[in-house]
């Protein structure tokens, strides 16, 4: 008798999923909205005046964990753009076949040059298509929506001095205390929700580290 | 926790002197089976469908990962060891980090030790319920009433990696825990999600209850099953809810407390019988437990950095000249350790040796033990209540 | 003849769209459940996804194992449907209308059910493969052990209309009431016993055993590929959907309904059970083997054999006609 009434019990939780919308989308035709941090591809960016912003530093081949990143360094020459003497790349490869998407490359690059992209990476037709060289990571920059992190945020966000000297005037703990306006985004509890995050709502939510000095 | 003396008898017995009832098979269970977690091959001797013998043998995904990390600098290492436990990917930088920081002496500050529990937190409550997923599975079937809980819980859990996604840009493979705190800080709202989650998964619990462990079919099935003695999981090594469904109560988070746990206390979850109804519970329990603790650990979160050391500009940032640490936390598979001989050549960027202690391999141990005198369906329900990840039994 | 010839040929065709059907519904059904959407670009709401699927599996090459028994490795899956379909010969369409109208048609449709056994260890035996064997050893003992309550509860039925035929069965509760309903005592659990037994004839959730992919990788079904491992596929749900018509004749009335007695009852009343046997499949475990033979001997026969001797009690005090 067990059976048919355990049974029944299970056909009930069955049936109240049947109700429920499902939460699967029909994926080529609905995208669900990538977080800000997201990140799958690559590009390379130019800065405001339109300088090419990578220095061949190699220090994103040196990190990489999965040595996927080649770089052969152009030779220091003056800047079309500003006239001084700064390095370039002559050939940037990319292997994404073997990326494992660590973003340690990102957060080394001392120009910001080296992004990673929020724009999911369409499934390519053969290897070729997955190594992005100077060109591709050019152009990706213009066709495609960059990711949050940039190597200067990233270092912000793990600056070990952040707000140390606020905490240290109020060190009374948990979540009684209201968070230093300089942190990033504290305690959850309303009470210690700080106030400069809860009067920028929509410039908070996507730019949530831009606080910190 | 008493200490017995060793039980341990061999568990293979000598074929030649037992006397079938029925024609012997032997049966080559993986390395490609549906419910092999992963590729293990267990050999099986039955009589019938009787096991008389079992001989497990794991390294079909040797990937090397420690010979690995003898060449990568410190900074590399991190999401490298991301791949070895690919159900729970949160601890394994964890403990790897941990080692680090205790050869190094580095203190993480408050806010990242306490980031650093809810992670970890939020990661067993992911494992755990992905765990109830397949076991439902092995016992149901790929085209039955077990895919569809199966689904229920991988929904569950993708509001967990949502989450994961959210703060560190990644699903699975975080690249978040990095030598002195975190990577990455929360993001605004963040929050109000992890709340949201907790509370949904909170009250669908019962409705994967329902459909498993509080069904008779599902009760028949695991009751009695596979039972572990609390001396044999003691002598093997077996940690986490292998060992606390036996009946012995050690929990790392408890016992040997790091981060947050020193400030929050853990109640252990613990059962007597030690089979595969016993482990469900105690899973069971102890995700109800995390749950209540992700509660306690985002509305505690502490103000202040999350990493006390400079972020990572270089490869070779990181030296470690010499000595040797071993660091562990509680997984949810059990003790996960990192132990790490430092120095390695001039640059001292690599270690010399590091070992990656998992729980998993030893929970494979017992399978020599529990298999023998239960017929094939059995051997996968114990297979899968045990939960070893091949990935990290092979690394 | 010619009218036999032809019906039986409009059976065929009918049973195996509804079969195709049945993918679909099934694979929606269960989609829905796990909060899925399910099949959907292959025609209108993936009403095609059958189609597509048959395509593929008529493309893709069959192989053949080393060692095994070429012979019975063909002529296996061919047979499956042919005894799955064997059985829908008797199912009473409308009033007086069957396929073959038979004085023993129960006992013809159980045998059919039964023989289905037969092809299942023909490709476990041929296979050469040991979860393949394993998968056929179960199927013949679940097969076996389940043949004897589904006969006892099958037996219920034909005591109270006292008639073998399946449409004489029908007629009678078209005349007094169905047997689901009324004598609630034998007719009831007898229903569900049949509902039980019907479901561990045809491999369904919790008694699939004999193909349980988690233990057995795909049970007799293991090595087969295109088209004769779709044999196999096809079989299990026309047995499944044939079981839920003769479920639906002998106790839930068949083509008798309140308003215009028909076909259209027949089908209802099949998609309803069949909906509730896919609906168990898609919420329940499994059983183990043991566990389920102790089901069918130390519970399902003797309560089969007590629902006999009450039905024939029912039937001496005479409160049903």
């Amino acid at each position: 008798m067990g059976y048919f009434v355990d049974t029944l019990n299970s056909i009930g939780a069955t049936v109240r999923n049947f109700l429920r919308p499902p939460v699967t989308v029909n994926y080529p035709a609905v995208i669900r909205p990538r977080p800000e941090r997201y990140h799958t591809s690559f590009a390379l960016l130019h800065d405001a005046p339109g300088d090419e912003l990578c220095i061949g530093c190699l220090a994103c081949e040196r990190i990489c964990p999965s040595f996927v990143i080649e770089i052969k360094q152009a030779p220091k020459r003056e800047s079309p753009v500003t006239g001084k003497k700064r390095g370039y790349v002559e050939a940037f490869t990319l292997n994404l076949t073997a990326c494992i998407g660590c973003e340690l490359c990102v957060q080394v690059c001392p120009t910001d040059a080296l992004v990673m992209l929020r724009t999911p990476e369409k499934p390519a037709f053969c290897r070729e298509d997955l190594i992005l060289d100077v060109k591709r990571l050019y152009a990706n920059e213009k066709e495609k929506q960059a990711a949050w992190a940039t190597g200067s945020r990233l270092i912000e966000m793990q600056d070990p001095n952040v707000g140390q000297p606020k905490v240290e005037k109020k060190p009374a703990p948990v979540a009684a205390a209201p968070a230093p306006a300089v942190t990033p985004v504290a305690a959850s509890t309303p009470a210690a929700a700080p106030a400069p995050v809860a009067a920028e709502p929509a410039a908070a939510a996507s730019e949530p580290i831009k606080g910190a000095s | 926790m008493e200490v017995t003396t060793p039980v341990r008898t061999l568990p293979y017995r000598k074929l030649e002197l037992y006397e079938p009832e029925g024609d012997m098979l032997t049966l080559q269970l993986g390395p490609q089976h549906p419910s092999t977690h992963g590729v293990l091959r267990i050999k099986l001797h039955l009589d019938g469908e009787k096991i008389i013998k079992a001989v497990p043998y794991p390294g079909y995904l040797h990937r090397g990962v420690e010979k690995l990390c003898e060449q990568l600098t410190y900074v590399q290492m991190i999401p490298i060891v991301d791949k070895d436990d690919y159900i729970a990917p949160m601890h394994n930088e964890q403990a790897l980090v941990m080692a680090f920081e205790k050869l190094l002496k580095i203190e993480v500050p408050r806010r990242g030790q306490w980031l650093r529990s809810l992670l970890s937190e939020l990661q067993r409550v992911a494992s755990h319920i992905f765990w109830l997923g397949t076991m439902s599975l092995d016992l149901g079937g790929a085209l039955g009433g077990g895919s569809t809980n199966f689904i229920y819980c991988l929904r569950e859990r993708e509001l967990i990696l949502d989450l994961f996604e959210e703060l560190t840009g990644s699903r699975f493979h975080y690249n978040t825990h990095c030598i002195g705190g975190n990577r990455h800080d929360i993001p605004a709202g963040w929050a109000a999600k992890v709340h949201d989650a907790v509370n949904l998964i909170r009250a669908r619990l019962p409705e994967y209850e329902a459909m498993s462990c509080n069904h008779r079919l599902f009760i028949e099935r695991m009751r009695g099953v596979g039972v572990l003695t609390g001396a044999l999981a003691l002598e093997l090594g077996i940690t986490g809810p292998n060992l606390r469904a036996s009946g012995v109560d050690h929990d790392l988070r408890r016992d040997a407390p790091y981060d947050a746990y020193r400030e929050i206390p853990v109640n252990v979850q613990t059962a007597k019988e030690g089979d595969c109804l016993a482990r469900t519970h105690v899973r069971l329990a102890e995700m109800r437990e995390s749950l209540r603790l992700i509660d306690l650990l985002i509305d505690g979160m502490p103000t202040g950095p999350i990493n006390s050391s400079r972020p990572a500009k270089q490869a070779n940032q990181i030296k470690i000249p010499s000595g040797q640490a071993y660091a562990s936390l509680e997984s949810p598979r059990g003790e996960l350790g990192t132990f790490v001989v430092a120095g390695n050549g001039e640059a001292n960027t690599s270690p010399y040796r590091l070992k990656i202690r998992p729980p998993s391999l030893h929970a494979l141990a017992a399978l020599p033990y529990l298999l023998v005198g239960h017929n094939v369906s059995d051997a996968v329900a114990i297979l899968g209540s045990l939960d070893p990840i091949m990935g990290e039994v092979d690394r | 003849m010619i009218f036999a010839a032809s019906l039986a040929a409009a059976v065929v065709i009918v049973v195996l769209s509804a079969t195709a059907l049945a993918l679909w519904y099934e694979r929606k059904l269960a989609a829905r459940m796990q909060t899925r959407i399910g099949p959907q670009f292959v025609g209108p709401i993936g009403l095609f996804q059958p189609v597509a699927d048959l395509l593929k599996l008529v493309q893709k090459e069959e192989i053949v194992p080393m060692g095994a028994d070429r012979v019975l490795f063909a002529l296996a899956p061919p047979l499956t449907v042919i005894f799955a379909l064997a059985a829908a010969a008797f199912v009473p369409l409308w009033p007086g209308v069957a396929v073959v109208r038979s004085d023993v048609g129960v006992l013809l449709v159980i045998g059919f059910g039964g023989l289905a056994m037969v092809p299942v260890w023909m490709a476990g035996w041929a296979s050469f493969n040991k979860y393949a064997l394993l998968g056929a050893m179960r199927a013949v003992a679940q097969s076996i052990s389940y043949g004897v309550p589904l006969v006892l509860a099958a037996m219920v039925p034909v005591i109270l209309a006292g008639t073998m035929d399946l449409d004489g069965i029908t007629q009678f509760q078209a005349t007094h009431h169905w047997f689901g309903l009324w004598p609630i005592i034998p007719g009831l659990p007898a229903f569900i016993l049949f509902l039980l037994a019907m479901l561990a004839e045809s491999n369904r959730i919790p008694f699939d055993i004999p193909e349980a992919e988690s233990e057995l990788v795909a049970g007799v079904t293991t090595e087969y590929t295109g088209m004769q491992f779709g044999f196999v596929y096809l079989a299990e749900y026309v047995h499944t959907v044939v079981g839920a018509a003769i479920g639906s004749v002998m106790f839930l009335g068949g083509w008798d309904g309140p308003f215009a007695p028909g076909l259209h009852w027949l089908l209802l009343k099949t998609l309803c059970l069949f909906t509730f046997i896919y609906w168990i499949r898609w919420t329940l475990v499994r059983l183990r083997a043991d566990q389920l033979m102790t089901l069918c001997w130390k519970w399902l026969v003797p309560a089969g054999l007590g629902l006999v001797f009450l039905s024939a009690a029912w039937n001496q005090t005479g409160w049903s006609r």
